[in-house]
């Protein structure tokens, strides 16, 4: 195994795992349009799902995303419309709203389940071509971001996807066609909260499970978004896995000190050049 | 549309109750685990801790309140000092700086404790000891390891000379390391760890102390705590081909880490400095391919008091402490009221040398300060060594000292 060969493919991985994140908020940013800084908490809450049902014995990935989804779906929704609804006009009022929502999960789950870190078997990983060593967390991680990430382009290019697609472009004009706009956007921001579960129980035997997890994911997530622009599925994904990428290969052949370095300062190229997204660079018209 | 998406106007509210519901039902069933505070009553000594109870460091700072907790009711059974009951006043110091002087200064003058046990960190400590100063209010470390808090009280004695240790400095704590990594017959080791001040002191203190035995770094980093970039450290550090990685960090991140190397070298050796991978809970989690490997002040079975200490924090918590942010904060809070008792008053100026000059029976065993105020941690003799533990199967073993 190449060391460099393993570092670069571990990047793809780590790409992955921010494109997971970042599904959820892309749909969010675009159809709801909002900032929603409770995103990292429901990827908090996956990880304590997938941990609860590990502990009760079910430690399956796929059974751990479908139970934290529909809980966060439950939640998604019952916030999207009590609270992200009625005040979405107030620019400064969501973000500070929703990260209140963040912290006092943050809190609620210290009490639930104590502040120490949990952590879930991660399983030994699968040996590729060449030696090299494939993270089971980081398949799962690439595949689910590459199938979510898919869905979601296909469900906007099809009917079934037209009111979502109205109201990203026009509220007023979906409104006028007798679509039901709020409840569309609250179903969508609970859509979007159970991605960002799925992928915390998805990624969750990674690492440890803490009530702040939420936090370094949340931020990249939304720097994905914003830098890839919100109306370009593929170009999350690609951006994802670019920064990956490039976040590992700095931190191998530089130090991992200057890993994140490298990355913010890359996002804040290319925000500088193209501050409606990178979409635009590829020919794209707003 | 409409008649798509009306009918589920009334989810919501269905979702409000059940929420509702489950938070209170939540909240109704959830025992904190924290500290009972009771009443002040008239007479009653108060000891302000201070450690993070929220935020990033949430983990450590609970462990370190839940443990003064149990050495004060245990202060309290063998009769206080001097008669009168001693409780404790907490302070979340939410591992910022300034926030852990605010608490100090409101624990000081409104809360009105007779001595401060804490910071968790070391840059919050050494805020606090100007605190401490300031009101001439003895103030015991048990965790912070600096070495810039010894420093002052040696610089400047008459103004720092309240601030006691009782936790081992990064000299000591490099020193109890190469003798562990001596009696290994490593060669060759890896540092990883946050890439803050304390990791770095470690790591250029340890490459210091080890050299005398022998001892060469073949691998070190130190990663963003925003995004750390564990998978190219792993196979980094396992490309160097050491004979053992230490684990610099002592929170959720040695974990991540470690699962990450285990899965590119797992038949190498680690140890930790302590911390989250003393919780058996996580280390169940770890593979044992290789050795995983522990310090810690202090463990179950290393003498009867420890032992005792372990057995009453496990029926109290719920589950064994990991025998350093807990440990420690216990055994200041021991020392201190032990010095009351000695001192027979809570006065700084009279309890001050009696901490200067007396010993103190600890979990981690006899606790004497040398003229820096710093508690005599180390290798040789007369000092106190702390332990290193090896998690296997069945639970940890203690491997070093030899016993």
């Amino acid at each position: 195994m190449s060391p460099l060969s393993q570092v670069l493919l571990d990047g793809i991985f780590a790409g992955g795992t921010y494109a997971l994140m970042a599904a959820g908020m892309a749909l969010i940013l675009g159809v709801v349009k909002v900032i929603n800084l409770s995103h990292g908490a429901f990827f908090t809450l996956g990880a304590y799902v997938a941990y609860a049902l590990a502990e009760r014995g079910i430690a399956h990935p796929g059974a751990a995303a479908l139970l934290s989804a529909a809980i966060a779906f439950a939640f998604g929704v019952f916030l999207g419309k009590s609270f992200v609804n009625p005040i979405r006009s107030h620019p400064f009022a969501l973000p500070v709203g929703t990260l209140a929502c963040a912290l006092l999960f943050e809190q609620a789950a210290q009490m639930v389940w104590g502040p120490h870190p949990l952590s879930i078997e991660t399983g030994a990983p699968w040996v590729g071509p060449g030696g090299l060593l494939i993270r089971r967390w980081g398949a799962i991680a690439f595949l689910s971001s590459a199938a979510l990430l898919a869905g979601l382009k296909g469900l906007l290019a099809t009917r079934p996807g037209l009111p979502l697609r109205l109201i990203a472009e026009d509220e007023e004009i979906a409104g006028s066609l007798g679509m039901d706009v709020e409840a569309i956007r609250y179903l969508t921001f609970g859509g979007a909260c159970a991605m960002a579960a799925a992928a915390g129980a998805l990624l969750s035997p990674s690492g440890a499970v803490t009530p702040t997890m939420g936090r370094a994911p949340l931020i990249l997530s939304l720097v994905v978004v914003i830098v890839a622009g919100m109306d370009s599925i593929g170009a999350i994904f690609l951006l994802s896995i670019g920064l990956g990428i490039l976040g590992n290969a700095c931190a191998y052949l530089l130090s991992p000190q200057w890993s994140y370095v490298a990355l913010l300062a890359a996002v804040s190229l290319l925000l500088a050049a193209r501050p409606a997204g990178i979409v635009v660079l590829a020919g794209r018209s707003d | 549309m409409t008649a798509r998406f009306g009918s589920l106007h009334r989810l919501p509210l269905v979702l409000l109750i059940g929420t509702a519901a489950v938070f209170l039902s939540t909240i109704l069933c959830v025992s904190p685990g924290g500290p009972a505070l009771a009443a002040s009553l008239p007479g009653t000594l108060k000891i302000g801790v201070l450690a993070p109870l929220s935020g990033p460091y949430a983990a450590g700072g609970t462990s370190f309140v839940q443990a003064a907790t149990l050495a004060v009711e245990q202060a309290n059974a063998e009769g206080g000092v001097s008669g009168r009951r001693v409780e404790i006043a907490v302070g979340d110091s939410q591992g910022r700086v300034d926030v852990a002087k605010a608490e100090a200064l409101r624990l000081v003058s409104r809360e009105k404790v007779s001595a401060l046990v804490g910071a968790y960190l070391s840059e919050e400590t050494i805020g606090v000891m100007e605190v401490a100063a300031a009101h001439r209010t003895v103030l015991i470390v048990p965790v912070a390891a600096t070495a810039e808090i010894t420093d002052k009280v040696r610089r400047d004695h008459a103004r720092y000379r309240y601030v006691f240790r009782v936790g081992y400095s990064l000299p000591q704590w490099a020193e109890m390391i190469s003798a562990f990594l001596s009696d290994r017959k490593v060669r060759r080791y890896g540092f990883v760890g946050a890439g803050i001040r304390w990791n770095h002191e470690l790591a250029g203190t340890l490459e210091r102390m080890a050299a005398a035995h022998g001892i060469t770094p073949a691998y070190s980093a130190f990663y963003s705590a925003g995004n750390p970039a564990f998978d190219p450290i792993a196979v980094a550090a396992a490309a160097a081909s050491p004979d053992i990685v230490i684990l610099g960090d002592p929170g959720r991140n040695s974990v991540s880490f470690l699962k990450r190397l285990r899965e590119v070298a797992p038949a190498l050796p680690v140890l930790s400095v302590g911390g989250a991978l003393g919780d058996a809970r996580l280390a169940a989690s770890i593979p044992l391919s290789a050795p995983v490997y522990v310090q810690a002040a202090a463990w179950r079975g290393v003498s009867p008091d420890a032992t005792a200490y372990v057995e009453r924090y496990e029926q109290r918590y719920g589950a064994p402490p990991v025998g350093y942010s807990d440990t420690l904060p216990y055994d200041a809070v021991t020392v201190l009221v032990a010095a009351w008792r000695t001192a027979g008053s809570v006065d700084s100026a009279v309890v001050v040398p009696v901490l200067e000059f007396d010993a103190f029976p600890g979990v981690a065993g006899t606790y004497r300060f040398d003229a820096a105020h710093q508690a005599r941690w180390g290798a040789g003799p007369g000092t106190l060594h702390g332990t290193f533990v090896r998690w296997e199967r069945d639970g940890a073993r203690i491997v070093f000292p030899p016993r």
